[in-house]
């Protein structure tokens, strides 16, 4: 570990406690979504479409009605049809089907019954009629002049009133003049890219329990990545008031972006409702893979030009992205992503395009691995045309404060320029590659986002405090709140208890995604905390019968050069005195934060190629990342990792393969296969801590930016080692062992 | 005068500028006084955009104060995993 | 259908409960017996969050018959830690360095590898990194890239070593 530029020294942030939701974990105890079992409790199963595409001529329930212990059927009839303008629209019929069947593994009906097994027999038996529609699946079949429409609901977005189609979104990105400029240059690259669909590939099928009483209330035992989505999105899709309903957030098995959106919940709670019981609703791993969201795959035209002495010209690029059945974000992104270099010439055109394929969803730096894979891999060529080293060449050209990304803003303070001078200090790189392996690196980017964000920090009777947030835990947030207020405080971190709580129970809070959570959701923790140190001081002067003004808060406890005996008086003595001096002590902060900063990356890989099988093996890997702050080094280096190998599976293993009817041919983790450990060495890392000055102790959010550099970290590993340039993600054994065949 | 920097897809509402100046205490406002000269410019803005003010991104950025020599960057809105 | 009585040891206890025939471990350990420690990640033999210990050996409990436990050791996450506390001073080494080194972001995947592990060092108390690495193969974790987990079980075989 290597700390550049923190100047700060802190008691508790920056240390490693063991974590306290770990006991739980450790010993079976934590419950997730699918621990949970209540009384009375029926299980549900879906009816999914067989076709990628048909319209539903009628569905038939009543055999299944009818069948052993079945309590209630729903099907797409059971919800009420929002206006297509509605923001909750697509994922309302994505839930259940209305009228058309958009890709293969579409639910159709559920069924609640006594019984599991019950429910998925009765499932079977629900009859449905189709009327076969084309099937589109690729990119230029679906952008190709009177290509049939995937969805007949999905417009343009953003562009005012316009006939349906397959484009989501077109987002064209300029600044100077990129043709000048590449004729001009001393050397250009044009090379084109494509990326398969992958998964988020989270251990935890997506499971639900919801109980609908008899008032009209929902209680819903939920994983997500945030229970305040789960309940807008339910809510809006049931037809119901938000208040009908509470989310009491599980523990959850992962999410990586995949648990930002609802697939179960409305489904569940109407069932619910109807049957009068609780029910369970658990996806198999089958379902995850066939009917949840994935990420998008892609195709890239990318050159880019630049002088002889390696000053980065141009950029002229043209990406799309394959969004599944309904419009998404993730095509303008994917332009927006292009932020490292300084670029003085810049033309890029983004499209997010429609595919009768699932509806994809976020997966930890949505759509910045695609760009990455393709702009980094040029770049490597374009050093080792020029000779030059790619750390050098990428120093050169590295943004600094006020360069501008792509969109046209210029960068506040980054750590990009140090984490490329950490990476070439460190002893990876300046030891040789092991005997028949060869390097690769390449640098990510990512936003980062704010958002809103609720605590309530209670102080006890006794001195210790309980900090109350909105943000699920996915890996560690619990002990990055309790760190940070435990500095604030100045009590032990064990002091505190860091509770997730229910909807009901603390103030409305944003999904845990774009890396936000220790960002936003730690920056509420600690204007809390800050509401509580003036208060604290207050009721210290009235017991010490000083002037509040001379009062400070130092080190747990407050202390005031007038008071005679000059005794500090701490947190624990004025919270024992609290009935007597105004109350008990409690303060709440929410926030919209901005400013949540922007964070680099730069991998390192030593591979080595066997020209029989065309497998590669990683012999060497390093990850160092600009943390801003790294409030538990554990887990930032956690996120780091986990990052860098998810990247991994993306870079050489891991695809979604569709049949040519739109089936997934591989929805298990057989055939799906991410990285297993005897696959991998260990993750070397190195946090870069450039803070965030928008933060009060520096932190940038670094869960997403990890996964943006392995796939040409790893390509350009496998040019060194091999002297193939791979253009098409996985770069697994048969696509290497075509590419070395092609090249003698 | 608050200077604004428009995205690509946005300059054809704006004579094909890119960079534009227009008055007002908020975004909000900013995005007004634009209407007023480039006409369905504001719709097209709050359709989807978000703003970059003084270094940092503000998804909601209708109610955000500006000074006169702020510079605002309309940029798509961002997501995250 | 008529229920199969089974009767076995779990965690060191004699158990008996009933099963349809067709119903597999894990769902008996989950639903009959409330041991949630064992996670359904696939239900297929091919993540490994349903490890338990048959007769001292790592099985995917999802791919096992209720009654096929008829008579057999049974030892899951929830039978680690000895004694009856659930306090740090009980722990197994393993779930101390799992705690200690932050092997477990989300902890879905950690049940499984903790089983999986001790078998492991049970029958290999000086395993190499590679050996671990194969050991583990077979419980696949999505948040952590293994690192820390492997450098857990290293270091939880010194402990146990110098213990012994
Ligand atoms: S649930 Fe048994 S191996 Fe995955
Ligand atoms: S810690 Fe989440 S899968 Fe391993």
């Amino acid at each position: 570990m290597t700390a550049i530029e923190n100047p700060k020294t802190y008691k508790w942030v920056g240390t490693r406690p063991i974590r306290h939701d770990g006991y739980d974990k450790v010993v079976g105890k934590a419950r997730f979504a699918a621990d949970l079992n209540l009384p009375g409790q029926l299980h549900a199963a879906y009816l999914r479409s067989p076709h990628a595409h048909a319209n539903i001529v009628s569905i038939d329930t009543s055999k299944a009605e009818a069948m052993p212990g079945v309590k209630a059927i729903v099907t797409g009839d059971d919800f009420p049809a929002l206006d297509i303008t509605d923001p909750n629209h697509d994922v309302s019929i994505n839930v259940l089907a209305r009228g058309t069947v958009l890709y293969h593994g579409h639910a159709i009906a559920a069924v609640a019954a006594n019984t599991k097994a019950e429910a998925q027999t009765a499932a079977a038996a629900i009859e449905v009629e189709y009327e076969l529609l084309p099937v589109v699946l690729g990119i230029d079949e679906a952008m190709a002049d009177g290509a049939p429409l995937v969805n007949e609901h999905n417009h343009q977005k953003f562009v005012g009133p316009s006939d349906p189609s397959n484009i989501a979104t077109h987002t064209p990105l300029e600044r100077g003049d990129a043709d000048a400029a590449m004729a001009a240059a001393d050397i250009v690259i044009e090379r084109e890219f494509d990326c398969a669909h992958v998964h988020q590939g989270y251990i935890e099928p997506h499971a639900c329990v919801i109980d609908t009483g008899a008032d009209g209330k929902a209680n819903v035992w939920a994983s997500s990545q945030g229970h305040f989505m789960v309940r807008a999105i339910t809510a809006a899709v049931l037809g119901w008031e938000t208040s009908r309903i509470k989310v009491t957030p599980a523990e959850i098995g992962g999410g990586f972006g995949g648990k930002t959106t609802v697939y179960l919940e409305p489904v569940a709670a109407r069932l619910s409702e109807k049957a009068g019981r609780p029910v369970k609703l658990v996806m198999s791993r089958e379902e995850v893979l066939r009917s949840s969201g994935p990420a998008p795959g892609a195709k890239l035209r990318i050159k880019i030009g630049a002088t002889s002495d390696g000053e980065l010209t141009a950029i002229d690029g043209w990406m799309a992205y394959q969004v599944g059945a309904y419009g998404d974000f993730a095509g303008m992104v994917g332009a927006m992503s292009v932020a490292s270099y300084k670029f003085p010439n810049l033309k890029l055109e983004s499209w997010g395009v429609l595919s009768n394929t699932p509806k994809t969803a976020a997966y930890r730096a949505p759509s910045a691995p695609h760009a990455a894979f393709a702009i980094e891999s040029i770049i490597d060529d374009i050093a080792s045309e020029l000779s030059m080293d790619p750390i050098e060449l990428r120093l050169k050209n590295a943004a600094v404060e006020g360069d501008l990304t792509a969109m046209g803003m210029p960068h506040p303070r980054i750590g990009l320029v140090e984490c490329l001078e950490a990476l070439k200090a460190s002893d990876h790189y300046q030891s040789e590659p092991a005997e028949g392996a060869a390097r690769g690196v390449a640098v990510g980017f990512w936003f980062n986002i704010g958002e809103q964000s609720s605590a309530t920090v209670n102080l006890n009777e006794d001195g210790t405090a309980t900090v109350i947030t909105g943000s699920p835990d996915i890996g560690g947030s619990r002990a990055s709140m309790a760190l940070m207020a435990a500095e604030e405080l100045g009590i032990d971190v064990y002091s505190i208890t860091p509770v997730v709580a229910d909807t009901e129970a603390v103030g409305f809070t944003d999904v845990t995604e774009g890396s936000r959570a220790t960002f936003a959701t730690g920056k509420a923790v600690v204007e809390a905390c800050r509401e509580l140190k003036v208060e604290l001081c207050r009721r210290a002067a009235q017991t010490m019968g000083v002037d509040e003004a001379e009062v400070e808060w130092v080190d747990g406890a407050a202390v005031s050069p007038s008071h005679v005996g000059g005794e500090p008086l701490t947190l624990a003595a004025i919270t024992a005195q609290a009935k007597r001096t105004g109350g008990p002590l409690t303060a709440t902060a929410s926030l919209n934060a901005a400013g949540a900063g922007p964070s680099f990356a730069v991998h390192c890989a030593d591979v080595k190629v066997d020209e029989e099988t065309g497998q590669t093996e990683i012999v060497r890997y390093t990850a160092v990342q600009d943390a801003g702050t790294a409030i538990h080094p554990s887990y930032v280096e956690g996120q780091m990792q986990g990052g860098s190998v998810q990247g991994i599976g993306w870079a050489l293993n891991e695809e979604y393969i569709f049949s040519s009817d739109g089936v997934l041919m591989n929805p298990g983790f057989l055939d799906y296969r991410i990285p297993v450990a005897s696959d991998l060495p260990m993750i070397e890392t190195i946090i870069v801590e450039v803070p965030n000055p928008s933060h009060p102790y520096g932190v940038r959010g670094v869960g997403e930016t990890g996964i943006v550099p392995p796939m040409a970290t790893i390509g350009n590993a496998i040019k060194a080692a091999a002297g193939v340039r791979m253009t098409s993600l996985p770069m697994s054994p048969p696509k290497v062992l075509k590419a070395l065949g092609d090249a003698r | 005068m608050a200077t604004v920097h428009l995205m690509t897809q946005h300059r054809s509402l704006a004579g094909g500028e890119a960079v534009v100046e227009a008055d007002g205490a908020t975004v909000g406002q900013i995005i007004d006084d634009l209407d007023r000269r480039f006409p369905g410019l504001a719709a097209a803005l709050r359709a989807g955009s978000s703003a970059g003010i003084d270094g940092e991104i503000h998804a909601e950025p209708e109610f955000v104060r500006v000074q006169p020599d702020t510079v605002v960057y309309f940029v798509a809105p961002l997501t995250g995993g | 259908m008529s229920r199969t009585h089974i009767t076995c040891t779990v965690n060191g206890e004699d158990t008996d409960f009933l099963a349809n025939p067709g119903t597999s471990l894990l769902d008996a350990l989950r639903d009959e017996l409330g041991l949630t420690g064992a996670k359904e990640g696939c239900g297929t033999g091919d993540c490994g969050a349903c490890s338990v210990l048959m007769d001292g050996k790592v099985t995917c409990a999802c791919l096992v018959f209720a009654p096929e436990a008829q008579g057999r050791n049974l030892l899951t996450v929830e039978g680690l830690s000895s004694g009856a506390g659930i306090s740090g001073d009980h722990l197994h080494p393993l779930q101390q360095t799992f705690l200690e080194g932050a092997a477990l972001q989300c902890g879905v995947c950690t049940p499984g590898f903790l089983v999986a592990a001790k078998a492991l060092l049970d029958h290999n108390p000086d395993p190499t990194e590679s050996e671990i690495r194969y050991a583990l193969a077979g419980n696949l974790c999505r948040c952590t890239g293994y690192d820390k987990i492997i450098r857990s079980v290293q270091e939880a075989a010194v402990q146990l070593r110098s213990a012994k």
